[in-house]
């Protein structure tokens, strides 16, 4: 499941993302913050987070540096950039 | 699982193919009486006005993303003083630029949102013509089995609208899904070029970033030429029809909103003093206005305080 997925937003990354060009309001772009969610949390949580994330991409969102989540931590998903461990 | 997906997927299809097919019938009904039910013309024109209407509604969209874009001007510099300092390090100047917008409540672009929501239309879109071909004798959304058999049986300049390129007949609906596919790679390739061009300050234009820009528009072609392929005609007009609404749109941007720092932004300053100077009012330069290549000029005693005291700030948060 979780390598399907991969791929998919792999094939997306590569055939349909440049279509449209740069459009997300947020570093890194949702395919690219999908890609690493997916592959870093897994089919489920991966893709959960991915769709909260483009839940955020509206044009009435600033926007911003929103890295996923880092693994370890296995509670409390700091939304953006609020992280504390993001300083340096 | 499979089955959980498919309950979604129909939950999330089943009110668009109302939607959309509401919206295509409408104009077909308009369009029908003007050129007959069955002729593709009326048939083309409705899967066109389908496409404005799509677009009109997300005006609104697009409209925030304009205001939100607006204050650009006033943090150029700030962005300037960044790529200066992390030109080097992509990962990192896309991070704290992105911050910066975040900061100033300002962002150029125009969020995902858009594509996310037109991907199901065209996707419904897609479906409704399909299977109107397949299984005209199917009811989906308000297109009725006459309706259906309409719309499989129409012919737009020799090519039923509903074949694709695979499937065709004749050569015709080759010939028709050819000239869309190069329509489109035209106007998407055009759209880039004079986002590109026109609208990208020079220090963007030259980096690894706009290296893969221009790789892009090599790749666009080919994946418009495998969407072109696989799609019927009809869905290749929405598609093109689509594309040409975002043309005018960035056109309308980058005259009314160019980024500073730009071509377009000197053309529009311009054409403003141009103006001005015919009514008899002279306006002074504007001060935000910084002219492309100023990187040589003040390298030394601001920048180095601002982005301190800036990432302090930024510590704290």
């Amino acid at each position: 499941m979780k390598h399907l997925l991969i791929g998919f937003i792999r094939a997306w990354r590569f055939a349909i993302s440049p279509l449209y060009g740069q459009v997300c309001r947020y570093h890194p772009s949702c395919s690219a913050y999908a890609l690493e969610a997916v592959t870093e949390h897994g089919a489920v949580r991966g893709t959960w987070l991915s769709v909260r994330r483009l839940g955020r991409c509206h044009p009435w969102s600033d926007g911003g540096y929103d890295p996923v989540p880092p693994r370890v931590p296995s509670h409390a998903p700091g939304v953006g950039s609020t992280t504390p461990s993001q300083g340096a | 699982m499979i089955d959980f997906f498919v309950s979604i997927g129909s939950a999330i299809m089943t009110p668009l193919y109302y939607v959309i097919s509401f919206v295509l019938v409408g104009f077909h009904n308009v369009f029908g009486d003007l050129f007959g039910p069955t002729s593709g013309l009326a048939w083309v024109l409705s899967i066109i006005g389908l496409t404005l209407v799509v677009r009109a509604a997300l005006i609104p969209l697009f409209v925030k993303q304009i205001k939100s874009s607006r204050n650009m001007q006033l943090i150029q510099p700030k962005v300037r003083e960044l790529q200066k300092k992390y030109g080097h390090d992509r990962e990192r100047l896309a991070q704290e630029t992105m911050k910066l917008y975040k900061d100033s409540g300002t962002n150029p672009f125009a969020s995902c949102l858009p594509i996310l929501l037109q991907m199901p239309i065209f996707l419904a879109l897609f479906r409704i013509l399909d299977q109107a071909a397949r299984n005209p004798e199917t009811k989906r959304g308000l297109m009725t089995p006459e309706l259906n058999e309409q719309l499989s049986a129409a012919v737009f300049a020799g090519g039923k609208i509903s074949d694709t390129f695979l499937n065709a007949d004749g050569v015709e609906v080759r010939v028709l899904a050819a000239v869309l596919v190069l329509a489109m790679t035209a106007t998407t390739f055009l759209t880039q070029r004079q986002l590109m061009s026109k609208n990208m300050p020079a220090d963007a234009l030259s980096g690894p970033y706009a290296q893969q820009q221009k790789m892009l528009l090599y790749v666009l072609p080919v994946v418009f030429a495998v969407g072109g392929i696989a799609f019927p005609v009809g869905v290749l007009f929405y598609w093109t029809t689509s594309n040409l609404w975002t043309m005018a749109q960035q056109f309308y941007v980058i005259r009314n909103n160019p980024a500073p720092g730009t071509p377009a932004f000197k053309a529009k300053e311009d054409r403003d003093r141009a103006k001005a100077a015919k009514k008899g009012i002279a306006i002074e330069p504007e001060v935000t206005e910084a002219p492309v290549v100023t990187e040589v000029k003040p390298p030394r005693q601001q920048p180095q305080r601002q982005t301190k005291a800036q990432r302090n700030q930024k510590k704290k948060r």
